[in-house]
Order: structure tokens, then sequence, then C-alpha cells
């Protein structure tokens, strides 16, 4: 290479650096506004083969790979992305839409022109977990809008890091007020009332409202995707939370591998009898169902010393039984058969429900159809919601815009089938029912039953699903049924003190941890090697009053250069 | 006009400042995190925490241990193949060479990934069942993969240099083979197997990734603790990064990694 040569590659790396810090997003350079978006990873309809749009309109095979004939892809007409989605498409953006999957941020774009006739830009940044995000956030790093979950929402709220919502965002006659008209009545209650929890101003005390900070985004259950080959469904029923800690799945059961979701599994293992004392009672109709899930919600949230040394010895025994703690490979390796229930989300339930049925492991390699099971402990499980906050300084106008913008059911369908997750929209139209039921309806199934949805997508809601689907598989995963909602609770924040004692629990339980006496052995034995070392080194130096051996006189010699 | 000239010291400015802000401030600030508290006032509360708290303790140990480990089983391959290949005629050793360097060309977490794949697919053997729960094998295995050509590399360039004339006068002398390979190519080639052993036993003790994605995240290392107290918690895993940085200092300290000798790290390839 010349140098001349070297120069320029050197020119070319300096001028191509700047367009780095964009990691995705759209819009022209020029745009007088600037939205910056801090999402979860893989959390937003990208465009291109494997979303909606496309997926929906190519002809696939069984693994989900569009088919081609004589070099081209086989389009094909789509009983959701029909005339009527496509006008849809059309009036919104004002363009046809692409038979190849556009990218939802760039429809943003153009629907923000528009409507509020400014360019604007997004710049699209993605985090891997809440406490990431939290820490950029901390360090000053701006943004107009972020997805925490639940409980990250209400320690961001609580500090005072957080913008509320214009009043004319809850505006039901604003035309492009999407997210208030088209909020599940389900989603809204819960933010309306920060599902049971308590949440207050650190600085004034002043209690907090969800509903003020935070807008849905999706939401869903934990649970167990189980692999019924091996597992006895009568039994999972028996031993519900206990499943972590029972001998008869040692090593054939995962946890995840951070604190908050395997802390809160450990506590299903400890009080289960308690919570299923409160089921009888709720039952009985000794308590009310509001008492009722206090109580759960109180359960699960406890942080207390005494709570946590009941806690620790099942935490020990789940470690010891547990496969691994996983984040992600937990999938794949039940796909593959490795291990046979995995503590999952709901959505990556579905997911792997979904690629196990297809046959297919996460490389698209053809390993067998297996059909997985999800199931969710009768005593009760966790509720999680994802939702849009503004972090101080942010553009609100633009932020509640693209809020907006992502609860058009037509959008939300887009998202909810690209991530896996469940939509916190439900329209009044009807439009996500029916992409409910486009998905999972089944009327010619042997064994149909009504599976109500009511108290999703509002009175009369149902659709007729295969009874399977119904009770153990994907609809039972992506819309619990109410019996499941019922039960569960969402998690609270902690405070300073629970996350250190909750950390050094961890800590605890994720390390081996020897013995006092071993650790002084260690020392010592440590020590004494260095003091070997050092001696070794420099002991030739010291002089330990040697006398000269008989005959011999002591000569004081430099060494030989 | 007066043109600026360039002295030798001009040209050290990018790098003092590169070591400024990216070597010397992020000490500075670990420091600080270290011995402070959520309020930022001076506190010696982590470092009472962490030396009163067996799990971090034992910790260490077990990273200690593992690196340990590690450290001498690529010691154990590299040493034999890194002596072989300087020794031999063949025209060919760049080959064989390449063969061991090769695989650090490759994206490390690739690597491991591979490795996790091929250990699944043994543990479904019959009798090999055991593999899917050892994880602690599991993991040491992952490093000494890993780390092997930092090892051979150093040693390699290292016997490569011992002159020939050394051996010849050795026999000459009447000294054995074993009597030759003691007194000349050991001591010869110390520079190079403490560089090794640096390269080697440091990254072995905080890689966390090999053993999260081997040893199925139930082997903890010193590193993941770092890593999760960055998560909620910056000055006690501050407080770990200093420990760390003290246990390493100290032990690349003993081993003579300071002396000014010359420098053998650098390699042919």
């Amino acid at each position: 290479m010349t140098r001349k040569q070297l120069g320029a590659s050197i020119a070319a790396a300096l001028l191509f650096l700047p367009s780095l810090s964009v990691l995705g997003g759209c819009g022209a350079k020029s745009a007088k506004i600037v939205l910056r978006v801090y999402n979860w990873e893989e959390y937003i309809d990208d465009g291109g083969s494997g979303t909606f749009i496309y997926d929906e309109l190519h002809e696939l095979d069984d693994e989900g790979n569009p088919i081609t004939e004589n070099g081209k892809h086989v389009h094909i007409d789509s009983d959701i992305v029909d005339e009527n989605y496509k006008a849809w498409y059309r009036e919104t953006m004002g363009k046809e839409l692409s038979e190849e999957g556009p990218e939802i941020l760039d429809d943003f774009c153009l629907w923000y022109e528009k409507e509020y006739g400014q360019s604007i830009r997004v710049e699209y940044s993605t985090f891997g977990t809440n406490e990431d995000m939290y820490n950029e956030i901390v360090l000053g790093n701006e943004y107009d809008l972020l997805c925490p979950s639940d409980y990250m929402i209400m320690k961001l709220a609580a500090e005072g890091r957080l913008e509320k919502y214009d009043e004319s965002f809850f505006d039901k006659s604003e035309k492009n007020n999407y997210y208030v008209r088209n909020v599940s009545d389900f989603i809204a209650d819960k933010f309306e009332n920060n599902a049971g929890l308590e949440v207050r101003n650190d600085e004034n005390g002043e209690p907090i409202l969800w509903k003020d900070y935070a807008a849905g985004y999706m939401w869903g259950t934990t649970g167990f995707v189980y692999n019924p080959a091996y597992v006895d469904a009568e039994q999972l029923d028996e031993l519900g939370w206990e499943i972590f800690t029972a001998p008869a799945y040692k090593g054939k059961i995962t946890a995840k591998d951070n604190v908050r979701d395997t802390y809160f599994a450990a506590l299903g293992v400890t009080y289960q009898e308690e919570l299923c004392a409160l089921q009888e009672a709720l039952e009985a109709g000794d308590i009310d169902s509001a008492a009722y899930i206090s109580e759960v919600t109180k359960i699960f949230n406890a942080t207390d010393d005494e709570t946590i040394a009941r806690v620790e010895p099942n935490l020990m025994d789940l470690k010891e039984n547990v496969y691994s703690f996983e984040t992600d490979t937990g999938k794949a390796d039940m796909v593959q058969g490795k291990i046979w229930l995995n503590y999952a989300w709901s959505g990556d339930a579905v997911y792997a429900l979904d690629l196990a049925e297809s046959g297919a492991d996460e490389d698209g390699e053809d390993s067998g159809s297996v059909l997985l099971n999800y199931y969710v402990p009768e005593a009760g499980t966790n509720l999680w919601f994802d939702g849009w906050v503004m972090p101080k300084g942010a553009n609100k106008q633009a932020a509640q815009a693209f809020v907006n913008f992502l609860s058009m059911p037509q959008n939300a369908m887009r998202n909810s089938y690209y991530i896996g997750y469940t939509s916190v929209i439900a329209d009044e139209e009807g439009k996500m029912l029916d992409y409910a039921k486009y998905l999972y309806e089944d009327e010619e199934t042997d064994d149909p039953v009504e599976y109500d949805l009511s108290y999703f997508f509002g009175e009369g809601a149902s659709i007729t699903a295969d009874i399977e689907q119904a009770t153990c598989r994907q609809l039972y995963a992506q819309f619990p049924p109410q019996s499941v909602i019922g039960r569960s609770a969402v998690m609270d924040y902690y405070d300073e003190g629970a996350s250190a004692r909750i950390n050094e629990l961890w800590a605890r339980v994720k390390a081996e941890t020897l013995d006092a006496w071993a650790i002084v052995v260690i020392c010592v034995t440590v020590a004494a090697i260095a003091v070997f070392v050092l001696f070794v080194k420099f002991g030739a130096k010291i002089d330990f009053g040697r006398k000269p051996k008989k005959g011999y006189t002591l000569v004081d010699q430099k060494p030989l250069r | 006009m007066k043109i600026p000239r360039f002295s030798r010291k001009t040209l050290c400015i990018p790098y003092a400042v590169f070591l400024i802000f990216f070597v010397i401030v992020p000490m500075l600030v670990i420091l600080f995190y270290a011995f402070t508290d959520r309020n930022m006032h001076i506190s010696f509360s982590n470092f009472i925490r962490f030396f009163s708290d067996p799990t971090k303790l034992s910790t260490i140990v077990y990273s200690l241990v593992i690196a340990l480990i590690t450290t001498v089983i690529c010691l154990v391959i590299a040493f034999p193949v890194a002596y072989i290949l300087a020794h031999s005629r063949m025209k060919k050793k760049f080959v064989i060479l390449m063969l061991f360097v090769l695989p650090m060309w490759i994206n490390f977490v690739l690597r491991v990934n591979a490795l996790r794949e091929l250990f699944n697919l043994f543990s479904s053997l019959d009798g090999l069942e055991g593999l899917a729960n050892a994880n602690y094998f599991k993991t040491v295995f992952g490093m000494v993969y890993d780390f092997l050509p930092f090892m051979i590399l150093p040693l390699y360039t290292t016997m490569l240099k011992i002159d020939r004339s050394l051996y010849e006068a050795s026999y000459d002398l009447g000294a054995g083979a074993v009597t030759t390979f003691v007194r000349i190519t050991i001591p010869l080639s110390m520079p190079g197997v403490m560089s090794g052993v640096t390269m080697v036993f440091l990254p072995s003790m905080t890689n966390y990734v090999v053993s999260d994605m081997l040893g199925n995240a139930k082997v903890t290392i010193i590193g993941k603790f770092i890593y999760e107290y960055f998560g909620t918690d910056w000055h006690m895993g501050s407080m770990v990064a200093l420990v760390l940085l003290i246990v390493v200092f100290v032990s690349t300290w003993l081993s003579g990694g300071f002396k000014s000798e010359e420098n053998v790290r650098g390699t042919t390839l």
C-alpha cells in the first residue's frame, strides 16, 4: 500500500465515523426535529423478510423462508394485509405499500411529516437490560423516549427523572390520539391504579400514577415452556413453582440469569402454600379479589431480611437443580430437547413454541417438529408491562406522536408479529381482535372451545379455538385468560436497602462460598508463596551474617557486567 | 514564515493524550467510586464489605484457581509445540504455526459458541451425559482453547532466538539431551514462559463470557461479579475491580513482568 493509498483510506475511515453514531432510524439528515428513541433490542418491526407485511404477502415454506419460482418470490393475497390495509397504508403514509415490507420507523417519518408538516428524523438505539438503560440515563445520555419495564418505570418516576404526558395526549376526541383511544381498558386500568403498587416521589413524597408518566407498549406473563413428551402436565400442576427444586427434573430445567426473575421464582417456591391458601380463601369468599391480589403482590415483592433468609435455601436448591441460568439460550436448548422446562417470558414462549412446531432450530435447520406447551403456576405469576416514558428534557410533542403512531392497530399488529409479545392495543373497531382471531381462530377443530377475552378486548370478545391452544399453547401464552391475570403480581422497584440485600443474596447464590478456615488457609499459603518468591529474588542481596568457609575470606565483589 | 519543527517529543503527544484519557483518568474514576458511597461521600464501607464477605473472597480464590489451572494446562501443551516448531527443519513449519494461530483470527464469541455446540453434541452420546453438568471442566477447557495461541507465540519466538551454538557447546562439553534441555532450553525460554503466563493467567481470571456460555452461568468468576455490580451498584463494582487490579499487579510484579527485558510478546505473525 503506498502512502497515498494509506492516507486515502484513513480519510475514508474518518468520513465514515460520524455515520456510525446513528445506530438506525430514518429521515433526512437535514430534518429539523430529531426523535431519540431508546428501546429494547429486537423490539420493533424493522422491515424486510420475517416481518408482518412481508410474510403476509409472500408464500413461505414451513421454515418461514420465501418460496421462489423461476427465481422470483411468489406473492400471495393475505386475509389481513388486504385491500383495506393497503388503503389505510396509502392514506396514512401517503404512498403505496411495498410488498418487501417497509420499516416502521420510516413509516413514522412519512406520517409525521404528513400530519404535522415538519420533517423528522429518528435516532434509534437499543439496550439489553433495564439496568443498562438506567445507567445510560443516569450518566446523562439524552433521549426523548425510553421503553423500560414496569419496575424501572416506577424507579425512574420516583427519582423524578421523567416528564409527564400532556393532558392533550388523553383527549379522546383528537384524531391523532391513537393511544388513548385504542389502548385496552384492562391496561388502562392497571396504569391508572399502578397495578396495586404504591409509588411516591423520593423528594416530596407525592404519590405517582403510572398513567401520567407511561404509555403501554407490550405486556405478558412469565411461565414455563415445557415438553409434554417428558413432563406430565398433571404433575406440573401438583408441583407448581416447586418444579424448580423437584429432583425429578434435576438438570432439565433452566432459570433466568437475572436476579429479578429468579428471585421472583424462588419466592414462588417458598410461599407456594401461602399463595394457595389465599386462593382458597378467595374461592370461599373470605376475602375479595382486591384484597387477594394485594396480598399476592405483597408476597412476590417481599425483600425483608426474614423473607430473604427463608428464600435463600430454596434459591440454593434451585441452583443445584437447574441446568443453567440463561437469558437467551433456553429457547434453543428447549427445541433441541436438551432441557424439558424453560422458565420464560410469554413472548419468548410463543416464539419457542412456534419454532419447535415448525421443526426448525434457530438457524433454520431441520431437527424434527416438536410440540411444546406453556404453563403458568396455579399459585400466581408475574404480570409485566413495558411502556414508553419520556425522560426529562424530551421533545414531548414528537415522542407522544411516536407513541400514538405505534398505537394504530395496523402498526401494533406489525410490532406484535415481529416481537411475539402481546400489544396493549385493543381498538374499538376490533382490528386487533381480528388479528388475534386470524392467528388462533380454528372452527374446524375437533375440540372447539370459546376462549373468552372480554377482559382485554371488551365485552363479548372471544375466540373459537382448539382446546389445546386455549389451555396450554400459543393462544394461552400470548393472550392469557382472565384466570391467569387474576392471580398475577406486578414487580415493585427495590429501594436502595432492598437492592443491596438482593444483590448480596444473588452473589451468594451465583458464586461458591468457601468456609472461613479454607479462605484463611489459602491466604496464608499465598502469602507464604509471595514471601518465598521475594526471598528467591532478593535473598542473595541480604546478608544473613554468613561466615565464609574455613580457609576462605569474604571479598566484596561487584558482579561482572 | 517559521516552519513548525517536530521533535520526537511532539510525536508522543497523541499517545500521551490517549494514555491520560483512557488509562489514567478511568483508573482514578474507579478509585474514586471504590471509596465513595451513593451520596458521593468518602467511605470505606465498600472496602470493609468486600473483605468481610466470604463470598467475594471465595470468588477471588475460585478465579485464581481456574486461571492457574488454565495457565498450567496451556503451558504443558504449548511448551512442546513451541519447542518442536522452533527446532524443526521443516520448510513448511510456518503452516503448522498458522494452524495454531489461525483460530485467534476468528471471532472469539463465535468459537466459544461452536465449542458449546460441540459439548452439546458430545453430551448427547451414551456414557458422556455427565458432560452436560461438568461446568468447571467445560469452563477450563474453553479458556485453554481460547488462550492457547497466546502461550505458544511468545514461547516460539523466544526459543527461535536461542543461539544454536549454545546447544553445540553443551553437547561438546558432554551434556546429554536432558541436561541440555534443563540447563539451556528451559532457562533461556523463561522470558517467553513469563510473558505467556501473564497473557493467559490475567484474562482467564476475568473472561466471564466463557464461564457463562460453557459453564451454564453456574460458574462465577470475578469478572462476572464486576459486570453484575455495575448493573446496580457502581461503588461495589469499582471496589471489586480495584481489588482485581491489585491482585493482577502483585502477580505481575512477582513474576518479573515489569523488568525491562527484551520484548518477547511481539510475534512473527
